[in-house]
Parts: structure tokens; C-alpha cells; sequence
């Protein structure tokens, strides 16, 4: 397990620095004049451009800028942010917004899970029933209905008919958590709801079920030590993955709700050109995706022991 | 002369500011405040003006704790004033920085930091005699230092010193003040370190500043500058406090946040929570001691206008301004609760300009010939400037009133005024005999005269091989619904105006960004586009178009007319720019000078180089008398948060008009 735990790790290092050079690249090969604003662009001479990027040594060769780039690598310095926070380093813009989108991010998936598979389970239990209808119905709604409109509705019941903050407030941190949340979680519940159903009617229709159930098992025994863990297996596999990209946050919730989170980040550090911060952003969230599939084959072997990740030579 | 007059000024605005020490708070636009241009159109509703109730302004109670928003795509990017060029960090940091001199209601010039100011010697060298006892403070408001000349001094090495400033903010400086070029190329020369570790000396032997002593303060400009004095109230001139720079070192200084820089403004900044909300908290040691300013001001970062209005709606926001579908849902409802409180913005600082390209390529990069000979023939754009109806189309900005909008001349109104109080860009119009506004059609409408020169037009063109429609092409940005909305609102409007059998306006998109996309690749065949000022004078507004001069920004980036050679177009060019330059040299009669600009001007706009457009009035629900408001067409005082009019209860249409027609009259208090 250690021996494959490392090799995992390597491989996964290898692959963050690989998928952190293209984009490296790729950013290097924009036209320098996204280096501006359109401000700039309309104020600066050309000299005044050609001093600008010599400064940021956007003018030396790609390989070189990329040595440089690995070297400040090495001692953990991953530059300083140039459009979000002016001059301040990337690490603490990350920083400052990481822990509201992951505390944000954990609750609503903790709701989701335990709503979200419930309600799975229900549906399954009473499969062609009216609670599985209701859960349908919701299901559809929730992934017809665009994110946008659905977060409206939440606000104006929120606000109007419950009094709740509309927007996110440091200074009413819970208060105003609850809309977001809520947003967050609607979309996940449906998720988790729809598998857990559908891998539980798979397993319901198997026949070491019929089996258990001739032998006289009772329905909650079998929904519960049979059904949902076989079930779980293939959702457990992302809930680490889930878990921590909640540090990625919400696009849309948190601009909707202007929650001060990592959600708009990525796409505000794209559109402005701020390569540092990109760079940065791609190598957390490259890393956290590795780490969570990783993490999500062990919880996987954890709860179905049938399933090994190395190869055990000879055993049967 | 201009000393004295200075002086008078300052007691008179000393006066006005006391009376208005009355005032409460105040709101805020969405709107830039600094200089630049401006490519997109706002949009809001239609209709006729609603019938409204009035209740007396003056019993209203004034809010203490405004509550006011910006768009998330409009969050601040730096907290150093010397280093920003952008108008929403900018009417962000005004609030927190002071500079020599501000402006009031009706855009003059008033004293800040200075008491005084003048110039003896036609603008060659001014002096400003600053006060005394002003304070650079901390987020807390514990005061750190006292704001002196030096400060003045310090901040404009910093931005001069090429390894400091990233060269941003120095191209004003550099074109006005002596020996400011010569010390950038020095710092350039040197290393980083020895750039940033150097005292003044270096700096104060090379370029025209000095202060005699802590409170007085001397630029000397490269040649006669009249309008200097308006320059220092745009952030390039404004003052750094070396013992921040000692604490925080360079890096620091330029990474600087609210919670560790120092403050001389009328706000500190007491919360910042990015994409979320700032909160600005009266600084107490603020040297105008009789202005009114708010308790705090809590600028709420919105998803969009539309989210602004359902905080509005639920009492969370003291303003909103209003989109298309909101206005017209409120005007066309008259059972609407704020059908009584629609309310008519002022324009912002940017005159919108029909910017034609005279040197337009294709997509395959070859020359599109027969638009670039279509556009050098003079009867071709005066058949645009007499024919071309947009009435339609600035419905799309102010469905109410569209007509408000109607641009006439080429330099904003309001960014200067005759000795005589005649507006500069009304003397234009007068000029160009442009009719009086009757809300009913566009003022410079003459559609026999379009027709003739259309006919024209079409006969000498023909001549040349030009073949008809002309196609015109016309870039919005992909996927943004507004404006492809307000692109097929114009292609109607030339399509009624001019005919499809003389241009087609063919709209096409870019992705992410018109200048790099479009304007470079000179694609366009031409962009409406708004300048607003850096400074009071219309060199900054006409100099921008003059010919041959690789600063001039629309002849080197829009119209491309550097790149011109021979032809009608190129003399017409060439007479324009002697004109402005004939202006320019007029140093020491400002009416005569000002005549001179509106000389230039006219045969600017009477050749139709380019076509005055617009002006971008949008309606709001407000809690705020916008007309209270520091309203100057330059510089970045525009969004300080000082001596605003409010009122807990919202405007209504009716007071607002009645405020309007008093600001108009010259009786607002």
C-alpha cells in the first residue's frame, strides 16, 4: 500500500507539473498586449509598453521566463498577483478567500449528502411511488430550471418572506450564509438523490437481493446493509474530490450572493491576465482534483474491500 | 491676475462650502469618473415623463450611514493612488486621498490641500501655497504625519522613477512638467536597486518642482500651461508620505492594502472585503472641518444592476440606477411604488463621438478600399452628420427622454465655461447653428441638405469605382445581448436615415477585446466612442485628433489618419491641426484661447472627421440629489463623497426637476 500510495504521488506530481507547464506556456503565447489594460493600452506609449513588460520579464525567451518559473517554484514563491490585488502575493489573495468557500462549501455538502441520499433512498424504497415522484419532480426541476432563476426565486422568498440577508455579509456571517447554502446545496441534493436511486434500483434487481429477501431478511435490513452500501461505492469515489474542490467554490452562487470566495477567481484572473494568480489557481486546483481521486479509490476500496488497488500476485 | 482671481475663488468656495455644511450624505454612480474613453452604450426604457407628487426638499432627513453598491466587475485592483489609471479604483481612492486642489457642483476649481494658487508668468511656473495642520492618519484614524510639500515631492519622484511605478501615470508629467521625461529615462538607466534606494536629490536637480519651504510648492511646466492648476486634481500629481514608503519599503508600498496605508481624505477605509463590500468610516482628522460628510459609506459589490434593484427594493441600497426593463417596468405601471420616484441622471463626463476609420483593412488584412475611398470624401460623412437620425437609438439609453442625449459638439459640456459664463459647448453649437431643444427631433437634422450631399456624394464616388451600399462595418462583443440589441436599434436607424441603397451597417462581434481584436487590426469602420478629460481644456479633447502626432489618441488608434498621406482628407487634417495648434500657443487671454479651440472645433465637426454622438443619461431611484455632487468633466474628484445632498426618503421625479431647474438657474445651495 505505502510503495503504491508513493508511486501514486509521484505520478500525480508529475502531472501537476506538467498540466502547470502548459498552461505556463500557453499564457506566454497570449499577444503581450493582454499584458495591458485597455487604460493602459489608450495611455502608454509603445516605449512605455516595451519598459512595462521588460520589467515583468514578459519579453525574454518562453524557456527562459519558464527556468525562472520553476526556480521561484522551488522556495514556494508563486509571484505576485498584477490586476486582482495589485502587488500583493498570490498566496494571500488565495488565502483570504479559500476558507469562505471551503466552510460554505462544506456545509452545504454535508446538507447534500445527508438530504441528498436520504431522498435517494426513499425513492428507491418506494420506487414508482409518489415520494419517488416528488423526488423526481425536484430533480428535474433543479437541472431544467437555470441556475440563475432558481437562485432569484430563493432570493426573493429568502429576503421577502423570511427576512434573511440578501447578500453576504462578513459581520453576519451564519445569517447571511443560509440563501448561498441553500443555492449550493439545491443543485447537489438533486445529484446524490439521482444516483444513490438509481445504483440502489440496480442493486434492488439483483439477485443476491431476491436471494436475502427469500431467506426472509427484512426491507430495512436489505435497503440498508445491502442496497445502499453496494450502492454507495460508485458515489464514494467523488466525495473526496467533491470535498475538496469545495475550495474552488461557486461561480455563480458566490457572485450571485457576492460571496468573497475563490468561485469568480479563476475566470477574474483569466479575463484580466493576471498570470500569476492563473497559474497559481490551476496547479491548487490540478493538485486537489489529483489528491481527491487518489483519496476517493481508497474510500472506495474501504467501503467495498473487494476492490484492491495493487496487485496481490498470486492470491485468488 | 490669476493669482488673485484664485483667491477669490477660494473665499467664495469657502463660503459655498460652509452653507452647504447643512447637506447630508449621499449616494453614487456606477459611472467612471476618470479620464479615458468609453466604448459601450448604457440602456435603459422609454416612455413619456411621469406625473408626480412633490414633497419640500428641504424638510427631508439626511441619511447618516449611506448604503450604495458596485458591480462586481467594477472591484478596486490597488490601493495606490500614484500607481492606479482605472476610474473604478479611482472614485474609490479619491475618498481616501487628497490632492492640491478639487472641484465643486458646478465643476470649478476649489481649494483642497492648497489654500492658494496661481501662476505670475502665463503658466510657465505655478505655485500653491498649501495649509497647514493636514494629517496623514491610519485605518484607525490615529494620526501618523503631518501632509506637507515633500509629500508632493515623493509622490511625483514615485512615479517618475521607471522602477517604481511600472511607468503608469506618467505620460501627463511627462508632457507638462519640466525635465520629467530626462528623470524617467535616468531612473531607467539605473539599476533596480539603485533606483529605489536613492535620495531626491538626483530627482529635485532635474525636474521643475520645488518647495521652498513645507508648505509652498513650485512646478515649473515645459512651456506655458494655462490649465495646469486643473492637473492637480487628477491623481498624477498627487502626494505619497515618504515615512510610509520607509515603513513599508517599495514592494510594500506598491502592494499596499486599507489596512496599512495612510489617508489624508475625508474617508478611511475601515472594512474591505473583496467582491463583497467596503466600508468607509469618516477620518476625523480631515482638514475641511465644515463639509458634510457621511458617518460611514457601505459600498455593496452587486452581482448586476438587476440584483442592485431587489436591494433596493428591500431597503438595503439607498440608490439604483435602473435598466431598460426595470425602468419600463416601473414608468409604463402607474401603480408602481416608485412610479413618482423615477429620476433623471446627470450625464457622465464622457462625449460620445462617432470615431471613422480612414484606413480600414478587411479580415484578410487587405486594405478595404472602398470604404477607405468612401469616407475621404467630405459629402459622404456630411451626409451622415445632417442625415443620420439616432433618435431611436438613444432611446436605448434613455427611453424617456431620448433626445437628451443628442451630442452637438466634440468637447463635453461643462468642462469649461467663457469669462462671460457662456457654456464652451453651447458657443459651439451656437457656431454651428445647431436649433434649440424641442424633445422632438435631433437638432442637427436637415434632411434635404442630407439628401443633396448623399446625391453627392454618390456621383463623385461612383466616379472613383466605389460601389454602392457602402458596407459599413460595426463591432459589439459576442454574446452581450445589450448591445447587439442597440446595434440592430441603429442598423434601422441608418437604414431609415441614409437608405440601404448608399451604406448597410453590417454588425459584427469580437470575443473579448475591441482594441485588440478590432481597433488594432483596424477593422472597424468606425466606433462610437466617449473621451473624458483629464484636464480642464479643450487641447485634451482636440488634441487627441490633430494629425502626425503619435500621441494624439484618435488620429494613432481610431481613425487611423496618421497613417494618411495625400488626398482632400489629409489637407483637412492638416488645416485642423494648425488651428489647434494656433489655440494652443494662446496663453495669456483664456476667452481668446477658448475661441480659438471652438474655431478648430467647428471645422472639425462642420468637415465631419468624426460625428458628435452622444451623451449617456440613464434614470435611477435615488435617496441622493446628485446635483450636490462634485461634478467636474476632468480629473478624479467626481465620486467624493463629501457635501451630498440625501434624503431618507427617496426623490421624486417632481423635486428632482425642481432641483434640476434651480441647479440650472444658479440657485442651488
Amino acid at each position: 500500500m505505502a510503495k503504491y500510495t508513493i508511486k501514486r504521488l509521484l505520478q500525480s506530481a508529475v502531472t501537476v507539473l506538467i498540466v502547470v507547464t502548459i498552461v505556463f506556456l500557453l499564457l506566454r503565447l497570449l499577444p503581450t498586449d493582454y499584458y495591458f489594460t485597455e487604460d493602459q493600452l489608450m495611455k502608454f506609449t509603445d516605449q512605455q509598453k516595451h519598459d512595462a513588460l521588460e520589467a515583468a520579464g514578459l519579453l525574454d525567451s518562453p524557456g527562459k521566463q519558464l527556468i525562472h518559473f520553476y526556480g521561484r517554484l522551488l522556495h514556494f514563491d508563486l509571484g505576485e498577483s498584477r490586476r486582482i490585488q495589485h502587488g500583493v502575493a498570490v498566496t494571500k489573495v488565495i488565502g483570504s478567500k479559500f476558507t469562505v468557500s471551503m466552510r460554505l462549501g462544506m456545509i452545504s455538502m454535508a446538507i447534500s449528502l445527508v438530504i441528498g441520499v436520504s431522498m435517494g433512498i426513499i425513492q428507491a424504497r418506494f420506487k414508482d411511488k409518489i415520494p419517488d415522484y416528488i423526488g423526481t419532480v425536484y430533480t428535474i426541476f433543479v437541472n431544467a430550471v437555470p441556475g440563475l432563476v432558481s437562485y432569484s426565486l430563493v432570493l426573493i422568498f429568502g429576503s421577502r418572506v423570511l427576512g434573511l440577508p440578501s447578500m453576504y455579509s462578513t459581520r453576519k456571517a451564519t445569517e447571511s450564509s443560509i440563501l448561498p447554502i441553500v443555492c449550493l446545496a439545491m443543485t447537489s441534493i438533486a445529484y446524490y438523490a439521482l444516483w444513490t436511486r438509481r445504483y440502489m434500483v440496480d442493486e434492488i434487481n439483483k439477485d443476491y437481493i431476491k436471494l436475502a429477501r427469500v431467506k426472509g431478511m427484512s426491507t430495512k435490513t436489505i435497503m440498508v446493509k445491502h442496497v445502499l452500501r453496494n450502492a454507495f461505492v460508485p458515489l464514494a469515489q467523488y466525495i473526496p474530490a467533491s470535498l475538496l474542490l469545495t475550495i474552488s467554490g461557486s461561480l455563480l452562487v458566490e457572485r450571485f450572493f457576492s460571496v468573497p470566495g475563490m468561485g469568480p477567481l479563476l475566470t477574474d484572473a483569466i479575463n484580466r491576465y493576471d498570470t500569476n494568480v492563473v497559474q497559481a489557481l490551476v496547479m491548487l486546483y490540478a493538485s486537489l482534483g489529483i489528491i481527491g481521486v487518489f483519496l476517493g479509490d481508497i474510500l472506495m476500496m474501504i467501503f467495498d474491500p473487494r476492490i484492491t488497488l495493487v496487485d496481490k500476485g498470486g492470491t485468488r | 491676475m490669476r493669482k488673485s482671481v484664485s483667491k477669490m475663488v477660494a473665499v467664495v468656495a469657502a463660503a459655498a462650502l460652509v452653507l452647504s455644511g447643512c447637506g447630508g450624505g449621499s449616494g453614487q454612480s456606477t459611472q467612471g469618473t476618470t479620464a479615458g474613453s468609453q466604448d459601450t452604450q448604457s440602456t435603459t426604457a422609454a416612455g413619456s415623463a411621469p406625473e408626480t407628487t412633490a414633497a419640500p426638499v428641504s424638510d427631508t432627513e439626511p441619511i447618516k450611514d449611506m448604503v450604495t453598491y458596485e458591480t462586481q466587475n467594477r472591484e478596486v485592483e490597488t490601493f495606490n493612488i500614484l500607481y492606479s489609471q482605472s476610474a473604478t479604483d479611482l472614485q474609490v481612492l479619491t475618498n481616501m486621498y487628497e490632492g492640491l486642489l478639487s472641484n465643486d457642483p458646478k465643476g470649478q476649481l476649489v481649494p483642497a490641500l492648497a489654500e492658494e494658487w496661481g501662476t505670475e508668468d502665463g503658466g510657465l511656473t505655478w505655485t500653491f501655497k498649501l495649509r497647514q495642520g493636514v494629517k496623514w492618519v491610519d485605518i484607525n484614524g490615529n494620526e501618523k504625519a503631518d501632509c506637507n510639500a515633500q509629500d508632493f515631492i515623493t509622490g511625483l519622484e514615485w512615479i517618475l522613477n521607471y522602477h517604481k511605478n511600472s511607468s503608469a501615470n506618467t505620460s501627463m508629467p511627462m508632457e507638462l512638467i519640466k525635465g520629467a521625461s530626462e528623470y524617467y529615462e535616468y531612473t531607467k538607466s539605473l539599476s533596480a536597486e539603485e533606483a529605489t534606494t536613492m535620495d531626491n536629490s538626483k530627482f529635485l536637480e532635474m525636474v521643475g518642482i520645488a518647495a521652498p519651504d513645507d508648505y509652498t510648492l513650485v512646478y515649473t511646466c515645459i512651456t506655458e500651461k494655462p490649465y495646469f492648476d486643473t492637473v492637480t486634481t487628477y491623481n498624477c500629481l498627487y502626494p505619497a508620505p515618504k515615512a510610509l514608503i520607509d515603513e513599508l519599503g517599495v514592494e510594500g508600498f506598491i502592494a499596499m492594502n486599507n489596512e496599512n496605508m495612510w489617508y489624508n481624505g475625508a474617508y478611511t477605509m475601515t472594512s474591505y472585503i473583496q467582491g463583497n463590500e467596503k466600508i468607509f468610516t469618516k477620518n476625523e482628522s480631515y482638514w475641511d472641518k465644515d463639509c458634510s460628510l457621511f458617518d460611514t459609506v457601505t459600498v455593496k459589490m452587486v452581482e448586476s444592476t438587476d440584483v442592485a434593484y431587489q436591494l433596493y427594493q428591500s431597503g438595503e441600497l439607498d440608490n439604483t440606477i435602473l435598466t431598460e426593463s426595470n425602468l419600463n417596468t416601473i414608468y409604463n405601471s402607474t401603480s408602481n411604488e416608485f412610479h413618482d420616484q423615477l429620476v433623471e441622471m446627470r450625464p457622465t463626463k464622457y462625449s460620445f463621438q462617432i470615431h471613422f476609420n480612414y484606413d480600414k483593412r478587411n479580415e484578410d488584412g487587405s486594405v478595404d478600399t472602398n470604404w477607405n475611398t468612401a469616407i475621404a470624401n467630405t459629402a459622404f460623412r456630411q451626409a451622415w452628420y445632417y442625415g443620420l437620425d439616432l433618435t431611436a437609438w438613444y432611446g436605448r439609453t434613455n427611453s424617456i427622454n431620448p433626445l437628451k442625449c443628442e451630442n452637438n459638439a466634440y468637447t463635453m459640456q461643462g468642462l469649461i465655461t467663457f469669462s462671460d459664463g457662456t457654456e464652451y459647448s453651447k458657443y459651439i453649437e451656437q457656431q454651428l447653428g445647431i436649433k434649440d431643444y424641442d424633445g422632438e427631433n435631433m437638432r442637427r437634422i436637415d434632411k434635404d441638405k442630407a439628401a443633396e450631399l448623399k446625391a453627392q456624394a454618390m456621383e463623385e464616388l461612383s466616379a472613383q469605382g466605389v460601389t454602392f451600399p457602402v458596407g459599413v462595418d460595426y463591432y459589439i462583443a459576442a454574446s452581450n445581448q445589450t448591445q447587439l440589441d442597440s446595434a440592430l436599434v441603429l442598423q434601422q436607424a441608418f437604414s431609415d436615415s441614409l437608405g440601404d441603397d448608399f451604406v448597410v451597417l453590417n454588425i459584427k462581434t469580437y470575443v473579448s477585446s475591441l482594441v485588440k481584436e478590432v481597433r488594432e487590426p483596424r477593422l472597424h469602420s468606425f466606433v462610437i466612442n466617449g473621451w473624458g478629460a483629464d484636464y480642464g481644456d479643450p487641447q485634451n479633447y482636440l488634441g487627441q485628433e490633430v494629425y502626425g502626432e503619435d500621441n494624439a489618441y484618435y488620429s494613432a488608434n481610431y481613425s487611423n489618419a496618421n497613417d494618411l498621406t495625400e488626398g482632400e482628407i489629409v489637407d483637412i487634417y492638416k488645416e485642423y491641426s494648425e488651428l489647434v495648434a494656433k489655440a494652443n500657443a494662446i496663453n495669456d487671454d483664456l476667452d481668446a484661447r477658448y475661441k480659438a479651440y471652438a474655431e478648430a472645433e467647428v471645422y472639425f465637426i462642420q468637415n465631419a472627421l468624426a460625428i458628435p454622438c452622444y451623451y449617456n443619461i440613464q434614470w435611477q431611484l435615488t435617496r441622493v440629489n446628485d446635483y450636490s455632487k462634485i461634478n467636474a468633466m476632468y480629473g478624479i474628484q467626481n465620486n467624493k463623497y463629501k457635501n451630498w445632498e440625501t434624503s431618507v426618503d427617496a426623490y421624486t421625479t417632481e423635486q428632482y426637476d425642481a432641483i434640476a431647474k434651480a441647479y440650472e438657474e444658479g440657485t442651488a445651495n
